[in-house]
């Protein structure tokens, strides 16, 4: 199964998601040398956001891989309202949309402690050093903790001497 | 031809990566972690747009290493 982060992330932007890179790709952005194979996002779960997501995802066959039947991503408003995460599998690999973030906390909390990077094809926003370090730290698994040794070593090298 | 080894290069060349004197203690811990830390001293020196971009070959090589491994184990 292929994992084409950069084409998720452009068809999210294409439709206007408002979403914030978190988890391994957001360690990547930073300097981590570790690979990581799927992409996560936090995402504002309104009606409207979770409609652009579909949106950005049409002709990839999106599912939703944790379920047992992987259910197709068929969103009705009154889903959308009862929804707090979507874990999807589509043609371009796994994307996994989070309202909340350990340690960080709701959209507008990882938002606020977002950092804009600019690309070739427009900004993006991604959780912000120390705030990537409070999530990987709450988290607490063995791979999230290897992770903040080379983080807090990129931030040690960041900061001015 | 006559080459002449330098035994110190050559020790460098052997010794892979070697924690620089100047590092701080976080430096340090992800060295002593086991970390090659000049992959991330080489991804520090690029673009963030070349960060996504280098993640992504390194990604789908292992990807396609993996499916290879599969289809060698299925006969």
């Amino acid at each position: 199964m292929p994992q084409d982060d950069k084409a998720l992330l452009l068809r999210l932007k294409k439709q206007n998601v408002e979403f914030v890179i978190i988890g391994g790709v957001c360690g990547v952005l930073h300097g981590v040398s570790l690979v990581t194979q799927d992409l996560d996002v936090c995402c504002r779960f309104t009606t409207e956001n979770l409609h652009r997501i579909e949106a950005a995802l049409r002709g990839l066959h999106p599912r939703h891989r944790l379920t047992a039947d992987k259910l197709p991503l068929e969103l009705t408003d009154e889903l959308c309202a009862r929804l707090r995460n979507l874990y999807l599998q589509t043609d371009l690999g796994a994307l996994d949309c989070l309202g909340e973030v350990a340690g960080v906390g709701n959209y507008e909390q990882v938002l606020a402690r977002s950092v804009a990077c600019q690309m070739s094809y427009g900004e993006l926003r991604i959780l912000d050093l120390d705030a990537l370090i409070a999530t990987k730290e709450a988290m607490g698994r063995d791979r999230d903790l290897a992770a903040v040794k080379q983080l807090r070593a990129i931030k040690e090298r960041n900061e001015p001497r | 031809m006559a080459t002449i080894l330098d035994e110190a290069l050559i020790a460098q060349l052997n010794a892979g990566y070697v924690c620089p004197p100047e590092a701080g203690p976080a430096w340090r811990t992800a060295c002593a972690y086991g970390f090659d830390m000049s992959l991330v001293e080489d991804a520090l020196q690029m673009t963030v747009e070349e960060r996504l971009d280098s993640h992504q070959r390194a990604l789908d090589l292992i990807l396609e290493l993996r499916e290879a491994a599969q289809r060698h184990a299925s006969g």
